[in-house]
């Protein structure tokens, strides 16, 4: 199914030099920490917590409605400390996620309210469903299919969890989201 | 939101974002961390938060009415001391002891009451009435229940940590209540 | 939201199947469409899905297909991790604090009471102790007392059950009688038919791949035959031994019983009491790669290494036929009521494509009609089928071509016209694109590159009531350029026309308006 269009108001996004659509609705947190690489739609009510630790996002992600990128923290002997956060190419964040994996590889489709637990790290081309619970220090391989049952399925080679051309499927997904997430044309006078 | 700034104490060394909802009477003890979105509803009667209690983004503590109930100054909901409420959860319980994790987009109905030192789990939704004893641990899609060997660890490092960073970024509200005055006054 | 939900428009497969283009690949020798069914699926490499450690498959097998790091938790089936605590060696307290990869705190006076400590007894000493712990239901190795470990990984003790010895010579028994079993078979085979099989087996049933090659070698066989290991049987008695008189008495607290998830993952000793649940390795993952049934080329064939995301062959459908995209019907779907639907086509491939859509099956290529003609078995050109010989093989050599069946009931007007869609070019995104003025079908709404968005004009059929689904059904003709070959003399790419049956999911049927 194509995607249809997503509109949004010229008042409600910032669009930066390098594509990134950020809402002003947001919740970013110490925003020099943030780095967004280009072509990066932030919707609106996404928290990202830069002020924890760096967060750094590819090129073509999504980070859609109400989800809260943060930063994992571990805890040492004389202290905590907050670990910075690296989000690959076309990643898409589903609404409502909360996620605060230590690594996010690219080609990673995370399901709508989908829970990331802290250190998590999900490899290049893995699915995690919607309404998924990752505990803390989980892994997720490449061609990894996280359910919401919480069992792991598939496997690179496997048809029938995660699309064997992954990768490009979530190319052409996220590029196609980027492309269909316009501006709501001015009304016609 | 409309906010009732005037019935909200915050002691010292606690750390409230503003851009935090709280609405109604609310008292924060010290060394409590609100992030920013966290949202406080005290309807039914005053909520007392102990001391050092995380509020993660996104997390709701809320009293709230019964039917046919009204707001009661009496009603204290009296939450104890090292509870953490991460990111999203929404907490209505009855009663909340030490020591307890609320994980992620977890939800705690009015009708559970939480002793010491429990961890309800990720996305879990506990609606029944219901009480948890100590150590108990909620885990898992299903829900199930098993009684851990020891105590949460403590998050005052967290803590400690947090104080020291969020006030390089955020506008936090000024502690205005001070129990030791208080104290003398009485 | 394309490939997360399910896809409206579906290919079938040449076995049959309707499926998403996602889930399908080409075999270009064929050249036909396959589907996860009608392929043979390999194990291409042994991996653990949470270390990312490659095995190869002969450890592999040593191992039991687990991996020597990882455990799982027994409780909650979620993996464990390793968490350190400092402990101060101090003669009487031993205070473990829960901390991770922390520098060592001083601790009081040195005891040289733990045995791994190799520092001199003279500095305090402490010293970092691991224990297993799931961060999901904190379940911890000190909930059943397995004793922390000075390392983190490779000293877990490994819980025997009872009936380990008994299960071992059982094992060994049954392997003799399947190794002299395959033997005997073998050598009546050898006298009829010669042939090898090409391909090691993924169904063997003992793993017996070395006494395999050291009979392909010519090796062995009459070295075999050694004394059977003796087993003596089982025996049932009647006597069971009586319920513990508490069972009555005592109050049974649920949370120490275990559950039936928790019984299964350990199966050889199916605990009732969660204080006997002991952490388990975790299972081995694979990678597959995927063989054509017909010629036994490889469509998939994944990278080794299990971090690698890449393929060394991939033959995705997607990649070399056109892909339909629905993208709407032009008005509410009504029974018996003319609509129009848009399609987008995209060519995938470095050649120029003629496509054009038919309601029957193109005759020209007659083995296509196969599929038209019911159920018929396609011999293969490889090895005559001989039962037993496949001891070795998993793939049937035979195809079973299932009748496709016509689940259109939205009959569709045929275009007046084929239509070129134009080679795939990735450069091209970043030119500024020119709309060229040239003569383009009626039905051709708009063309960019190699997508063209066409326009089809379909009647749901009058029978449909209300809230069902309207399925458009068509065969899609395209040419193909097929640069490889199956004859070696021809080295210049051939040119196929293909067609593949497409079924749309259009949407439902809307209530009949007034």
């Amino acid at each position: 199914m194509e995607l249809p269009d997503t509109y949004y108001s010229k008042d409600e996004y910032v669009e930066t030099a390098s594509g990134n659509k950020v809402s002003r609705h947001t919740v970013l947190c110490g925003s020099q920490n943030i780095v967004l690489n280009g072509k990066v739609i932030v919707q609106s009510g996404a928290i990202i917590r830069g002020d924890l630790a760096n967060v750094r996002a590819g090129r073509y992600c999504v980070i859609s409605k109400d989800s809260v990128i943060r930063p994992p923290y571990k805890q040492f002997s004389k202290g905590i400390a907050f670990f910075p956060m690296h989000i690959g190419d076309h990643v898409f964040i589903g609404e409502g996620a909360v996620v605060s994996a230590a690594t996010i590889g690219s080609c990673v489709y995370i399901g709508k309210n989908a829970i990331i637990g802290r250190r998590c790290t999900l490899k290049d081309c893995c699915v995690i469903e919607d309404g998924a619970v990752l505990p803390p220090e989980t892994t997720v391989s490449s061609y990894m299919r996280y359910t919401k049952k919480g069992t792991i399925e598939g496997g690179q080679g496997n048809p029938y969890f995660v699309p064997a051309a992954m990768q490009e499927e979530m190319i052409n997904y996220t590029k196609s989201f980027y492309e269909h997430f316009v501006r709501t044309p001015a009304p016609a006078s | 939101m409309p906010q009732d700034n005037s019935k909200v104490k915050v002691m010292p060394k606690a750390v409230v974002c503003e851009e935090s909802k709280l609405r109604g009477d609310i008292t924060f003890s010290s060394g409590c961390v609100v992030h920013p979105s966290a949202t406080v509803i005290a309807e039914a009667g005053p909520i007392i938060i102990g001391e050092n209690c995380i509020v993660e983004e996104y997390a709701t503590i809320a009293h709230r009415l019964a039917p046919g109930e009204e707001y009661d100054d009496n009603n204290i909901l009296s939450i104890g001391t090292q509870n953490v409420f991460e990111v999203g959860c929404n907490v209505e319980a009855a009663r909340i002891g030490d020591k307890n994790v609320f994980e992620s987009k977890c939800f705690v109905g009015k009708g559970v009451s939480v002793s010491n030192g429990c961890v309800v789990g990720a996305g879990i939704k506990m609606i029944a009435r219901q009480h948890l004893p100590e150590n108990t641990v909620v885990y898992g899609e299903q829900a199930l229940q098993r009684e851990a060997i020891d105590k949460q660890g403590s998050q005052t490092l967290q803590i400690d940590f947090l104080r020291k960073v969020l006030p390089n970024y955020h506008h936090l509200r000024k502690p205005n209540y001070d129990p030791k005055k208080a104290r003398s006054v009485v | 939201m394309s490939f997360m939900q399910p896809s409206p428009v579906k290919y079938a497969c040449s076995c049959g199947v309707l499926n998403p283009i996602n889930k399908l690949f080409f075999c270009r020798h064929c050249p036909k469409l396959r589907c996860g069914l009608c392929v043979c699926h390999e194990i291409e490499s042994h991996f653990c899905s949470n270390c990312l450690e490659n095995i190869p498959s002969t450890e592999a097998r040593h191992r039991k297909n687990c991996c020597a790091n990882c455990f799982e938790c027994p409780c909650c089936q979620h993996t464990l991790s390793a968490r350190a605590t400092t402990v101060p060696v101090v003669r009487k307290t031993e205070e473990p604090k829960d901390t991770k990869e922390g520098e060592s705190v001083g601790g009081a006076a040195a005891a040289p009471a733990a045995p791994a400590s190799s520092k001199p007894s003279a500095v305090p000493t402490t010293k970092k102790m691991y224990y297993l712990s799931c961060l999901s239901c904190r379940w911890t190795t000190r909930d059943v007392g397995i004793p922390d470990q000075g390392v983190a990984t490779g000293t877990w003790p490994d819980n025997e059950c009872l009936y380990q010895a008994r299960f071992n010579t059982l094992v060994e028994y049954f392997q003799a009688v399947v190794l002299q079993d395959k033997q005997e078979k073998m050598d009546f085979l050898r006298r009829k038919a010669p042939k090898q099989p090409k391909f090691p087996s993924l169904t063997d049933r003992t793993g017996l791949t070395v006494s395999m090659i050291r009979r392909q070698i010519g090796w062995t066989e009459k070295t075999l035959p050694k004394p059977r290991p003796v087993i003596t049987p089982a025996e049932a008695t009647s006597e069971v031994e009586e319920l513990p008189a508490e069972i009555f008495t005592e109050p049974l607290n649920l949370r120490n019983v275990t559950t039936i998830a928790q019984r299964h993952s350990q199966p050889a000793e199916q605990p009732t009491s969660v204080s006997k649940l002991y952490p388990q390795r975790r299972s081995l993952w694979i990678k597959r790669s995927l063989r054509c049934r017909q010629c036994e080329h490889n469509l998939i064939k994944p990278e080794y290494h299990p971090t690698s995301i890449k393929y060394r062959i991939q033959l995705f459908a997607s990649c070399h036929v056109p892909e339909v995209v629905m993208v709407r019907c032009e008005q509410p779907l009504v029974a018996g009521k003319s609509n129009a639907i848009l399609l987008k086509f995209t060519n995938p491939t470095m050649y120029d494509m003629t496509i054009s859509l038919l309601t029957d099956a193109p005759s020209e290529e007659g083995e296509f009609n196969a599929e038209n003609q019911g159920p018929k078995e396609e011999q293969d050109t490889a090895t005559p089928v001989i039962k037993g010989v496949n001891l070795a093989r998993q793939n049937s050599t035979r195809e079973v071509t299932r009748e496709v069946k016509d689940i259109s009931n939205a009959p569709i007007v045929p275009l007046e016209s084929e239509f070129v869609l134009s080679q795939r070019d990735d450069s091209k995104e970043f030119d500024e694109y020119v709309q060229l003025p040239t003569e383009e079908p009626k039905f051709i709404v708009w063309r960019k590159g190699n997508k063209v968005l066409i326009r089809l004009q379909f009647t749901p059929s009058e029978e449909l009531s209300p809230n069902t689904d309207v399925v458009l059904g068509f065969f899609m003709q395209y040419t193909y350029v097929n640069t490889v070959t199956n004859a070696s003399e021809k080295k210049e790419p051939t040119t196929h026309a293909l067609h593949s049956r497409v079924f749309i999911t259009a949407g439902t049927t809307e209530q009949k308006a007034n």
